[in-house]
């Protein structure tokens, strides 16, 4: 019942794909991606300072980069949707709600694939310098092909709250920087932890009622229990947990080479968990 | 054939009691009205009268606050049957939004593959002469007229055959000689298919309608052939009477 259908995901995720690369805006971000990345592994004193041929450098930028390249793809996927009210066209074809959200995401991801393909020109250039360790680059680029798939999930959730692009980037943005800086500080991840709360709260109010009426209030309530818990003591290891959800700790693993199914298990799931959410969101509709 | 798959009775469209609420906003009050299979039905009312909430329940897009819609048999609250339905209906939205970085003829395809079209390339052939957008297959939809566009999104409501239309203003934006085309089509396709069409034109119900639902303030207020609508005076003086009528009673 809930199957998706091929046809349907490949026509949707192609006409994503097709919308972006067909649009100049698109080589823009493309190019600013590959030159920003290239910037990232190679400008840092510490690359050549280390005389070593990897991306140990890049790896510690990548997050950082991804978290606003990432948002730039994903701003348009449903806020552009709304302002020009083809979402009313496309969700009264004979379509499921899942293989829309399942479609978009896979388009989406292919466009970061695209770029991330092309920034494997710093490849070529540490093949120039040295003789990196392909194994090495293989996990580094599967860690950061993971996390943009998880940025690309959390980004279209930041699209489904409005029809304007620009505050749609902001949110998805914001989404991914929550992402990068669970793990950067005890007090971010606090924050992160209590935004959790929030969310939780007001998507179970959500899917308990079926109303949009006094969502506002369940993330009231969810916000303070989450800052008693965290502020008040009442869970000692609130900050801590929470700084799990860190991209930057799961990705550090790729970085040394290390896959483990843990951290590919966080970033596949954390995607889905997004997925759903949109799906969530698309159906407020019919609330 | 199941029986969700068995083709709908001779009501094609029904709405039956259907309310939609938006905060302290009534957009919809008890409306209830049905199409019969085969004809063609003017969805007619002033602006904001609730004829395109009305259309947004029938196609599922929205769901009613309370009351139960169905289109060819379906029930367009229930997203399974909500599948079979869409594959029955062919929808024009409001203003007919489209996709402008495409061209008519990707975005015919785009429909056409989620549609499950099976030849493509002939159901493209046989609207598009219908619509008479072969001139602009392969520009881009944002550079095209408002009256192309339009003609574009009847183009992708019939690229499946679809034994039931829904449109929304379709003659919204055109000129003299387009709407004049598109009635012609309009009644064209009607001698074969449902349609219910919205309109704030009385000529145009005139001109393509055999049965009319009057529609204001969210309530419906008339339901029937457009000659017992007219009665003995023209449809203007009747259009206003039922609108100063309901003005008075509130």
């Amino acid at each position: 019942m809930l199957a998706l259908r091929p046809r349907v995901v490949r026509a949707i995720a192609g006409k994503e794909l097709r919308s972006f690369l067909g649009n100049p805006t698109g080589y823009v971000f493309l190019t600013l991606f590959i030159g920003t990345s290239a910037a990232a592994a190679f400008l840092d004193d510490s690359f050549f300072g280390r005389n070593l041929a990897d991306l140990a450098t890049l790896n510690r930028y990548i997050a950082w980069i991804l978290m606003f390249f990432v948002p730039a793809i994903t701003m348009s996927t449903w806020a552009e949707e709304r302002r020009a009210g083809t979402d009313e066209l496309l969700l009264t074809l004979p379509v499921r709600d899942g293989e829309v959200v399942f479609g978009k995401y896979l388009g989406a991801l292919g466009v970061y694939t695209v770029g991330l393909v092309f920034s494997l020109a710093n490849l070529a250039v540490l093949m120039y310098l040295g003789e990196p360790d392909m194994g090495l680059i293989f996990a580094n680029y599967l860690g950061y092909w993971l996390m943009g798939g998880l940025f690309v999930a959390v980004g279209m959730v930041g699209s489904m709250f409005t029809a304007n692009a620009t505050v749609a980037f902001i949110l998805g943005a914001l989404g991914c920087a929550g992402l990068v800086f669970a793990g950067a500080w005890p007090w971010s991840a606090g924050i992160v932890g209590t935004l959790v709360f929030a969310a939780v709260a007001s998507l179970t109010w959500l899917v308990a009622t079926g109303v949009a009426r006094g969502v506002a209030i369940a993330a009231l309530i969810g916000g303070v229990l989450g800052l008693a818990a965290w502020l008040g003591g009442l869970w000692p290891g609130f900050a801590e947990a929470f700084s799990h959800l860190s991209a930057l700790e799961h990705v550090a693993w790729f970085g040394q080479g290390i896959v483990r199914l843990g951290d590919v298990a966080f970033f596949a799931g954390g995607s889905a968990i997004a997925l759903v959410l949109c799906s969530l969101l698309l159906n407020r509709r019919h609330w | 054939m199941t029986s969700k798959d068995s083709p709908s009775s001779e009501v094609s469209i029904r709405a039956e009691h259907l309310s939609k609420v938006y905060g302290e906003f009534v957009a919809l009050h008890d409306v209830t009205f049905s199409v019969r299979r085969g004809t063609v039905c003017a969805f007619l009312g002033p602006n904001g009268a609730g004829k395109s909430t009305t259309m947004k329940i029938l196609t599922g897009y929205l769901a009613p606050t309370s009351g139960r819609a169905s289109l060819a048999g379906f029930n367009p609250s229930d997203s399974e049957q909500r599948l079979l339905m869409a594959g029955r209906l062919g929808y024009l939205p409001e203003n007919g939004p489209l996709y402008a970085d495409m061209t008519p003829r990707e975005l015919l395809t785009f429909v056409g593959e989620i549609r499950g079209v099976r030849d493509i390339r002939a159901a493209v052939e046989r609207v598009v002469p219908k619509t008479g957008i072969a001139e602009v297959l392969a520009k881009p939809i944002g550079k095209l007229s408002k009256g192309f566009r339009q003609r574009v999104g009847m183009a992708q409501a019939l690229l499946h055959d679809p034994e039931v239309l829904i449109l929304d203003e379709p003659t919204s934006g055109l000129d003299p000689l387009q709407i004049r085309e598109v009635r012609a089509l309009i009644r064209e396709l009607g001698r074969e298919k449902t349609i219910l069409l919205s309109t704030h034109i009385l000529q145009e119900v005139e001109a393509v309608a055999d049965e009319v639902v009057v529609i204001r303030e969210g309530r419906v207020v008339f339901t029937g052939t457009v000659g017992a609508l007219k009665g003995d005076e023209s449809l203007e003086n009747r259009f206003y009477e039922l609108m100063e009528a309901k003005k008075e009673v509130a």
